[in-house]
């Protein structure tokens, strides 16, 4: 008994398989990625191996992710081009959701490349590009949702939802924590009032300044 | 002296002990990936289930998934696809019916 898997459709149910592994490593990242931005850290790692497995998952994740495109493309009872897998919209079949998946993908793959450029291109550059994973997994999770019935109902649907509220209460965490945090342009200021260091014995304050303000007096 | 020399190496150990579990942690995560990969492979229901209902290119392409996959010996013994549990009779894309009625 294999449960309807022959040789004729190992493909799709592999490509369904990849999939939903595909869905849960991406929000893995995504809810790591939140941790690592806030300074977050996970029992028993230290931070630089947090951000090391954040790397690592995201490549796991990329794996499996063009794996269920191959095998998507590769099913021969699927008429599902290469070129309807990348550009997004293109497809005739399920134009929509997979339209939303080839979405993903290239928004995946730029910050994945810009990631492996990193040093190359500066950080400014880098970071822009990597707010689009915020853009990415949603497309993902609604392509997953809409283009398959597997996460619409039963266990893989709890599964999903679980995903969803991960990376939400992640992101819930991570505003949060932006909100309490001091902004940079007030954090001196408030060292200041809190220390009560006397004026002009600031770090940072140009020489000539105390001058002027001495002059004055 | 000695005391920076102890505190240098605790340090690296420290990074030693933190790399070993970063490692131990991709190993496990790429362990249980392939095996949730088969298990949900295994778990998942049949082609007909799992198409949408919504597209009618979707029931289509996957209703043929499955009376093919179920039914190639039997379309080769008898010679017809007599009675398809779910023919590709929507009007939907074309690429669907090549191969399903192939």
């Amino acid at each position: 008994m294999m449960h309807g898997i022959t040789s004729s459709t190992a493909l799709w149910y592999a490509s369904r398989a990849t999939g939903v592994v595909s869905l849960v490593l991406l929000s893995a990242v995504m809810i790591i990625g939140i941790l690592v931005n806030r300074q977050g850290r996970l029992p028993g790692l230290p931070r630089f191996a947090v951000l090391g497995l954040h790397r690592n998952l995201s490549l796991l994740a990329v794996t499996f992710v063009a794996l269920h495109v191959i095998t998507a493309v590769a099913d021969s009872f699927v008429s599902i081009s290469l070129a309807a897998a990348v550009i997004p919209f293109v497809s005739a079949y399920e134009p929509l959701w997979l339209g939303l998946g080839a979405v993903s993908l290239d928004l995946m793959a730029a910050v994945i490349v810009t990631s492996l450029l990193r040093r190359y291109i500066g950080r400014r550059t880098w970071r822009a590009v990597h707010w689009l994973a915020y853009a990415s997994w949603p497309a993902a999770v609604a392509h997953s949702i809409g283009s398959s019935k597997d996460l619409q109902n039963g266990p893989l649907l709890g599964l999903a939802v679980a995903c969803i509220l991960g990376v939400v209460g992640a992101l819930a965490w991570r505003l949060a924590r932006a909100r309490a945090e001091v902004p940079r342009a007030r954090r001196v200021p408030d060292l200041m009032a809190s220390q009560r260091i006397p004026e002009g014995h600031a770090a940072g304050q140009a020489p000539q300044d105390r001058l002027v303000r001495a002059g004055r007096r | 002296m000695s005391h920076r020399k102890q505190s240098i190496s605790s340090r690296a150990a420290a990074r030693d002990r933190g790399r070993a579990r970063l490692r131990a942690a991709t190993v496990s995560a790429t362990a249980a990936s392939l095996i949730a990969a088969g298990g949900v492979a295994f778990t998942l229901p049949g082609a007909t289930a799992s198409a949408t209902g919504t597209s009618s290119g979707s029931g289509a392409r996957s209703s043929q998934h499955a009376s093919s996959s179920s039914g190639t010996s039997n379309s080769s013994s008898s010679g017809s696809l007599s009675s398809p549990t779910s023919a590709p009779t929507s009007s939907s894309g074309s690429g669907q019916v090549t191969s399903g009625g192939s």
